[in-house]
């Protein structure tokens, strides 16, 4: 009697789709080593007669991977000497989505891009709309745009910094920075009444005002979190450990960097000084005095000392703006362009009829209109490239994700790594995969 | 004589040049670029469109690699932001479009140039030689679109399972896509592969997550 054992009998191991799988593998032997061919390191191969070689297939769902992403790695031994990625488990088609709603309807889906900063997504969408239908903003509605996008990138970074550290062996950050992410969601739950996706920002402006309560939440935080995050820089930026497993790790030099296309800190941190927020500046950003933290030496320790500043930088940035927060409308009083304030809905006649005409149909810009507009979301270059054939679904509406580059960069940055490396250089380059597989 | 009230109703069909755009940005303003290239390479930009003070020089397809490399060697644009295809799906011009974003970090720039493809032809000659980042962008519109890029070295698809024959962001595939295109897991340890996630759309049963007990 034969008895079928999964991982000897052929026919007993599952697999949806043999082709797939088939040409990943036959990759993972044609690969050329981009980064090693480029820095003329020479793989030089014995014959492998101990048969130290082995192919490990990580994810999509392994725990360390932060979302489901898929490495498959040749090993030697123990270091990585090629490296695929796989991605595409989160695929959910958000641009074909797009071309079959109306600009307005498609904002919940930006929520769940990058789910870990959704206002910073929301703004993006809005702002990209906004250039394409030619729709002007008021100032305290963009003032507090940005309040709500640099709590956003505090956020993020947060959670890199917690997972980030979980990974590298330390969990008691991973609730700190946790605290603090729920401090973050109780403001976004005062601000806009969800804590998650909160689908706040509206083409045209905001959905509600900015009240007391929480402008109070908000300086709260940040005077508090101001403390906290240099006192855990105090605990980082000299620990033994936590440099030994950063410091020359997925070093990528500037004009690799470039050439790979990496935004966000981990371009900054090769040492390109390219920041959206100063490169073209959107909202107010060029009214505030702010820097962009740079470092030179491209590894996860520079990309690490980037976040953590660039978390400082966003307290200085909210600070200045709740200093400035102008008075005025928080949306454009334009019915073709953006939502009737509730007053005016319930109680006039026309309020309702505008309504109705922009859920029905919403903002239509130009027929042939193109625009591309992006901005520095926590993880990199967040654009939005829409075209419209003057209906109010766009044509075409193309998300350009940071963190899909980012990993793009990953999979050269992984060979001649050791295999423990995997997880902290995931970490650093904080993919979300949401954003990444659209 | 009461006066005639002015009524724009939507859609809105052509964008009216008067108007000048509240997000205009500087840094997209690259018409002293584009003049260059059109002296450097003459004939091959045929068109220069501008929406939003955006530019977006159309390349012929042929001359696409050359104007690239001026790009990045001589005039500075050596970050390519996006790339990424379009379905026109019009009856009077080339079915596909390619688009290709690309920034001057110096100049602080960002300039758009897009390639239009034939739908018998669909084939681009591939910037990877150029710039590494355009790897998965391309074999991602080679996925969504099948826009094939001559000379990429690794033309798999990026999302889609390779076992899966269609192209799903042109416009004639249904937004609820095709039965029995992509089997999913079976919903029981033992049970089949479920062919058609929206079996119920599809006028059919759906699969059970369970086993209904034996009728009692």
């Amino acid at each position: 009697m034969s008895v079928a054992t999964p991982y000897h009998d052929r026919e007993a191991i599952f697999s949806f789709w043999p082709r797939h799988n088939e040409t990943l593998l036959k990759r993972l032997e044609s690969k050329d080593a981009w980064l090693s061919t480029k820095r003329g390191i020479e793989v030089s191969r014995v014959e492998d007669a101990l048969e130290h070689e082995m192919t490990l297939n990580i994810g999509p769902q392994h725990p360390a991977t932060h979302g489901v992403l898929r490495c498959v790695v040749k090993l030697d031994g123990e270091r990585i000497e090629k490296c695929v990625l796989d991605i595409g488990y989160l695929h959910r088609g958000i641009e074909k989505l797009a071309e079959s709603k109306t600009y307005q309807e498609f904002m919940p889906y930006t929520d769940r891009m990058d789910y870990l900063s959704p206002y910073a997504n929301n703004v993006a969408w809005c702002m990209a709309v906004e250039k394409l239908a030619n729709i002007e903003v008021p100032d305290r509605a963009q003032w507090i745009r940005m309040i709500m996008c640099e709590l956003a990138r505090i956020s993020s970074h947060l959670l890199w910094l917690g997972v980030g550290l979980m990974d590298a062996g330390a969990v008691s950050v991973f609730l700190w920075t946790f605290q603090g992410r729920e401090d973050l969601y109780n403001i976004f739950d005062e601000v806009s009444g969800a804590r998650f996706t909160v689908s706040h920002s509206r083409i045209g402006g905001l959905a509600t005002d900015l009240g007391p309560t929480a402008i109070t939440m908000i300086k709260d935080f940040v005077t508090s979190y101001e403390e906290i995050i240099k006192g855990w820089q105090k605990l980082l930026n000299r620990n033994r450990i936590w440099i030994d497993r950063n410091k020359d790790v997925g070093v990528i030099n500037k004009e690799e960097a470039i050439e790979l296309g990496l935004t966000g800190p981990n371009l900054r941190g090769s040492g390109v000084p390219y920041d959206i927020r100063i490169f073209e500046p959107y909202l107010k950003y060029d009214e505030v005095d702010f820097t962009i933290p740079l470092r030179e030496e491209g590894d996860c320790l520079a990309r690490y000392h980037i976040r953590m500043e660039e978390m400082l930088e966003s307290i200085k940035i909210i600070n200045q703006c709740l200093d400035r927060l102008p008075e005025g409308p928080i949306r454009t009083d334009d019915a073709k362009k953006a939502y009737p304030s509730k007053d005016e809905v319930y109680y006039s006649m026309e309020g309702m009829i505008h309504d109705f005409m922009y859920t029905e149909t919403g903002v239509t810009p130009p027929k042939g209109a193109v625009a591309y507009h992006a901005i520095e979301s926590p993880k990199g270059e967040l654009g939005f490239y829409l075209e419209s054939d003057g209906t109010g679904c766009p044509w075409r509406a193309r998300l350009n994700a940071p963190s899909f580059t980012n990993l793009q960069g990953l999979e050269s940055m992984m060979e001649g790594h050791p295999v423990a490396d995997i997880v902290v250089l995931i970490g650093s380059i904080d993919p979300v995969m949401g954003e990444a597989d659209r | 004589m009461p006066e005639t009230l002015p009524f724009h109703f939507t859609p809105v069909d052509e964008a009216r040049a008067d108007e000048k755009n509240v997000h205009e940005k500087a840094s997209t303003n690259v018409a002293d670029t584009i003049e260059t290239l059109k002296k450097q390479f003459p004939g091959s930009i045929t068109e220069v469109s501008v929406y939003a003070g955006e530019y977006t020089a159309f390349v012929k397809r042929d001359s696409l690699l050359q104007v690239c490399t001026a790009l990045k060697e001589t005039l500075g644009f050596v970050y390519l932001a996006d790339l990424a295809g379009v379905d026109r799906f019009r009856e009077d011009a080339p079915r596909y479009e390619v688009y290709y974003c690309m920034v001057n970090l110096e100049t602080n720039k960002r300039l758009r140039l897009k390639v239009l493809v034939d739908e018998e032809d669909a084939v681009v000659p591939s910037l990877i030689g150029l710039f590494k980042a355009a790897d998965w962008n391309e074999r991602e519109c080679y996925d969504m679109l099948g826009i094939r890029f001559e000379g990429h070295p690794d033309l798999r698809r990026m999302y889609m399972p390779e076992d899966f024959e269609y192209h799903p962001q042109r416009k004639e595939f249904p937004l609820l896509g095709i039965p029995g295109s992509l089997p999913l897991p079976p919903r029981t340890p033992e049970g089949e592969l479920t062919m058609d996630p929206f079996a119920a759309a599809h006028s059919g049963s759906p699969a059970k997550s369970y086993q209904e007990p034996e009728g009692e």
